[in-house]
């Protein structure tokens, strides 16, 4: 026993991590590993912006939204004070604030980042009326097209999607998110939403109203049984579909802008081939409702130095550094200014529609629940080529229902 | 992974050193055995305290915690509430789409690695040539990290994953042009790989069990059996089977509960449990516990899935009881 | 007759081909995946079109940082020392279990045989709960303790069957012959005792180094990590890249660990895996 005992106590010695006093704050940036290296080049240009009262280490997190959430909430629930700044999306900021797993922001710089801040992605970033993480970048997806394969106007509406792919002789599918994954209740909170619904009527309560909600349901079913369909559907994420589009499989791809500034590497023809069109509607006429995404940055409630991470909070999505991720990353800014930047308009070619999308968005439920609400979602309506109207809706209710009280396995 | 061969001896427990065991007289307990005692005792003590403290606590812990409403994102809204927990896990579908999920993993992996081990093992018992290297190839595989193995498989298997197999598959028309093996939707493949994986795994762990049984048939009775003009097939199922019938049951014993609780394969197969198409219960429990931190709903799936593995103990114990009842009755 | 062992011969020699190559093949092929470079990773093809070394360098230098030898540096250190712990604590018990005359040690052996069975899930969320209030999570000491619920049964187990087999008396017999206890112990005892210890402490550790679910669990940083935790979660280069590559790498540094054991002392896992069981 006294071995155990005495290693353990060993061990422990050189686990702990002192800081030194004085000398700038480390302070530990968790973020996914942003592809284009915007996420470091940011830390090290805040880092050199501070004059040294802090330096920020980017700590890279795995790529897909899920994993990151599961590690960041399993450090956070065991009180991990080495997260300093960690990269939320957008739909986790309910969940952690009511944990108390992050800290809000003083009002000072809140009303700083609201006056610059487009007011869709800031919303996304506050709980009850107080800023809890500040909006970085936003996303919405986009209809990608083959302007060689698509004749004419690129379709608006989901049926007219699908009835143009399978009229198309060859190459003709289309790419989107059918894995069972938070990129399914994108999608289907993007349908709902666009059909009149919404999935929750307030925090507590389901809303998924008959009508809107199996009309979504029909939509992906519709699509997932259509030769447009790709085989892989029920696994597909948004880089499966980035590839497959690269590699010619498909003439339309729904999925967000990084693929843009990916398509350059495959080619510069390439490139020029893709058209882009609205996110489709589900009925024409219909206002539509896109996805909003993106990520914000909190600043992690047992970090040791809160104040200098709230600060470097906000400087790793300063204008400058939102120019940057936008150009090299393809990420859609939150600082409206920025939009009307010369050179970001030129590597952004669709810059104005995609700041219309994010401000008439169809934002996910808002939920401290929302992880189980969402995979009370992607669970249901997977694999998609199964699903049925009415009696998917019917489960899809009783399933969030218990995921709102924390009720019901998923 | 696979518990070894040594613990199969629960035999020994019952019969350590017979020839030792004097009976505790307690008037005439001398100085030097009281000593003894102690010292046993002693010596004993730190590692059962530390058993007991690793698995007695947490497991109480977890029966208290499946009593709870306790969900780490609602920290303030913990609460007693007796039973819920358990109505919920067994009134729900997914609980017992799982436990199919897990019995038939279990049933059919361990059914094919008694027969692929106890070829394995006649193979190690009689290769007149090569038996250093068989037996070192077999310990490969039951030597290598569990996840390592999963990943092997399904770095072949699936296509998203660009493996070969998929091809090779293609190419004698056992697989659809377009159909990825380990797809959400391709339950009976992802059910083929994962038992694959499994009976990779593992066979060699149930051959050197039973090749421990098959050293104790003795060469003797075959060789009688051999003169009365048996043939070789009547020999093995006459003599072979029925004296390794013990060591077969502690085989299965051992593989059915490790099979039961099988979590690496099934978690790097469906892609970290995304394609929850074979998902088991203990990835059910993972999910739950780790990933929704919903420790209380997580807590009763451990309490029975606990449960589940000390009722399959409990049944091969008593056939084991039994059978060895039978054997010493002759 | 010489035709007849020549056809035995050649019907051996098929049944050893095809355990070896039905043993190896996956191991084959994942090395053969790893040899792909970046670009042939995915092809679908069993043999790399073009043999690269990309893969290694990814995982030691790459821009995933050092993700990967932090990771084995965890995964050796703690695997060690769960060994160390467990063996020294079992090789107390095994010697009374096997030496002494005591009530009570069916009981530690029965304990023991029925904790090896127990379900790793069923005490992970109650660990986890107990670490994260107790700051153990995603450290070392957190991982060593839980993995005493299998390690140290393990060695319970595999010791007092070699213990079984050591002829105790020599040590009387030395004492006779006028050596103190001490050295009787020393000389005679340990050289004994030894290869059990050793072959023992080789299967706790391959145990050790296998576990993954008290890995993901209970760890989830480079801080405490261990290989197999972080190759399930490997990210790839960057986002766009499959780690696919990589995986391959990373499987194929651990498993030389078990290739060479198993090569080097095969006799003795073999002898440690069934000691007990002969007895039985």
């Amino acid at each position: 026993m006294s071995i155990v005992a005495s290693t353990v106590l060993a061990l422990s010695a050189c686990g702990s991590d002192d800081t030194a006093g004085g000398g700038p704050a480390e302070l530990q940036f968790w973020a996914y590993n942003e592809p284009s290296g915007a996420f470091r080049t940011a830390a090290e240009k805040c880092t050199a912006d501070s004059g040294g009262r802090y330096r920020i280490a980017f700590q890279p997190l795995a790529n897909d939204a899920d994993t990151q959430r599961q590690s960041l909430v399993r450090r956070l629930a065991a009180k991990d004070s080495s997260i300093d700044i960690m990269s939320m999306d957008v739909v986790w900021t309910a969940e952690f604030a009511e944990a108390g797993w992050v800290a809000p922001f003083p009002d000072d710089l809140a009303r700083q980042v609201k006056a610059e801040s487009l007011a869709g992605p800031y919303d996304t970033g506050t709980y009850q009326d107080k800023l809890y993480a500040v909006p970085a970048n936003s996303n919405t997806q986009l209809l990608w097209y083959r302007k060689s394969l698509v004749e004419g106007e690129p379709p608006k509406t989901w049926d007219a999607l699908i009835d143009a792919a399978e009229k198309l002789p060859k190459a003709g599918r289309i790419e989107i998110q059918g894995a069972a994954y938070e990129g399914m209740t994108v999608w289907f909170n993007a349908l709902v939403e666009s059909a009149g619904g919404k999935i929750l009527e307030s925090p507590q309560q389901v809303g998924l109203d008959s009508a809107a909600a199996v009309k979504a349901v029909d939509v992906i079913a519709r699509l997932a049984n259509s030769q447009a369909a790709d085989p892989s559907l029920s696994s597909q994420k948004e880089d499966q579909n980035r590839i497959a589009f690269e590699s010619g499989a498909a003439a339309f791809q729904v999925n967000y802008p990084f693929i843009y500034p990916s398509a350059a590497e495959v080619g510069e023809d390439f490139q020029g081939d893709i058209g882009w069109a609205p996110y489709p509607a589900v009925e024409e006429g219909k206002p539509v409702k896109a996805p909003i995404g993106g990520f914000n940055f909190g600043v992690g409630a047992y970090s040791k130095h809160p104040k200098e991470a709230f600060d470097a909070a906000i400087c790793l999505r300063n204008e400058e550094n939102q120019k940057v991720a936008a150009a090299e990353g393809g990420l859609p800014p939150t600082i409206a200014k920025v939009y009307e930047d010369e050179k970001f308009r030129k590597d952004y070619p669709f810059a104005d529609l995609i700041r219309k999308q994010i401000e008439d968005a169809g934002v996910r439920p808002e939920t401290p629940a929302y992880a189980d609400v969402s995979l009370a979602i992607a669970t249901t309506l997977s694999p998609p080529g199964r699903v049925k109207g009415q009696a998917a809706v019917d489960e899809l209710k009783q399933k969030i229902q218990d995921a709102l009280t924390s009720k019901g396995l998923l | 992974m696979s518990t070894p061969a040594s613990t199969v001896a629960p035999a020994v427990s019952e019969t350590t050193d017979p020839g030792r065991v004097e009976k505790p007289q307690k008037k005439a307990l001398t100085e030097r055995a009281r000593a003894e005692r102690k010292l046993g005792w002693m010596l004993c003590a730190p590692a059962a305290l530390v058993m007991l403290a690793v698995t007695a606590y947490p497991i109480l812990n977890a029966i208290w915690l499946s009593l709870q409403k306790s969900d780490l994102r609602f920290p303030g809204q913990s609460e007693f509430i007796g039973l819920d927990n358990y109505v919920t896990v067994l009134s729900s579908s997914l609980w017992w789409t799982d436990v199919w999920h897990t019995v038939v993993l279990t049933v059919i992996s361990v059914a094919i690695e008694l027969v692929l081990g106890m070829l394995l093992a006649l193979a190690m018992h009689r290769a007149i040539f090569g038996r250093g290297l068989i037996r070192t190839s077999a310990l490969i595989p039951y030597g290598i990290v569990t996840v390592v193995a999963a990943f092997a498989w399904r770095l072949a298997f699936s296509d998203a994953d660009g493996g070969f197999m998929p091809g090779v598959l293609r190419s004698v028309g056992l697989l659809g042009a377009e159909t990825d093996p380990l797809a959400q939707t391709s339950t009976f493949s992802t059910y083929v790989v994962a038992i694959l994986a499994e009976v990779w795994k593992t066979t060699p762990f149930m051959a050197l069990l039973l090749l421990a049984g098959l050293a104790l048939v003795s060469d003797e009775l075959h060789e009688a059996a051999k003169v009365d003009g048996a043939t070789t097939w009547q020999r093995f199922w006459r003599i072979t089977i029925p004296l390794m019938k013990p060591a077969i049951l502690v085989a299965l014993l051992f593989r059915t509960l490790d099979a039961f609780r099988i979590f690496d394969t099934v978690f790097v197969l469906s892609n970290n449990g995304s394609n929850r198409s074979v998902e088991t219960v203990s990835v059910l429990g993972y999910n739950t516990l780790l990933s929704r931190l919903n420790l209380g709903l997580g807590s009763a799936v451990s309490v029975l899935i606990f449960l589940c593995v000390v009722l399959i103990a409990a049944m091969f114990v008593k056939g084991l009881g039994t059978n060895l009842a039978q054997q010493r009755g002759e | 007759m010489s035709e007849r062992t020549s056809k035995k011969v050649f019907s051996w020699t098929a049944v050893n081909t095809v355990i070896v190559i039905a043993a190896l093949f996956p191991v084959l092929w994942i090395l053969s995946l790893s040899l792909k470079s970046a670009d042939t990773v995915t092809d679908g093809r069993l043999i790399p079109a073009k043999f690269s070394l990309d893969n290694y360098e990814g995982i030691f230098t790459g821009s995933g940082g050092d993700v990967f030898t932090k990771a084995l540096f965890n995964s050796l250190g703690i695997a060690i020392i769960a060994t160390l712990i467990a063996v020294t604590l079992a090789a107390m018990a095994a010697y009374a279990i096997a030496r002494l005359n005591f009530p009570g040690k069916t009981v530690i052996l029965t304990a023991a045989l029925a904790i090896a069975m127990f379900p790793p899930i069923s005490v992970v969320g109650p660990l986890y709960n107990l670490w994260r209030q107790l700051g153990l999570f995603d450290t070392w000491q957190g991982l060593i303790i839980p993995y005493m619920t299998f390690t140290l049964p393990l060695a319970i187990y595999t010791l007092s069957a070699f213990f079984r087999e050591i002829p105790w008396e020599l040590e009387q017999a030395a004492q006779v012959d006028g050596a103190t206890p001490f050295q009787a112990f020393r000389k005679i005892i340990v050289p004994l005792a030894a290869p059990g210890v050793f072959t023992t402490a080789i299967l706790v550790f391959i145990f050790a180094w296998n576990d993954f679910v008290f890995a993901i669990s209970l760890t989830s940083t480079e801080r405490a990590q261990t290989v197999p935790a972080a190759i399930s979660s490997f990210t790839g280069a960057s986002q766009f890249s499959a780690p696919t590559g990589s995986i391959a790498a990373a499987a194929v540094i651990v498993t030389i660990p078990i290739i060479i054991m198993v090569l080097i002392f095969q006799r003795r896992i073999v002898a440690g895996l069934t000691a007990g069981a002969v007895k039985g």
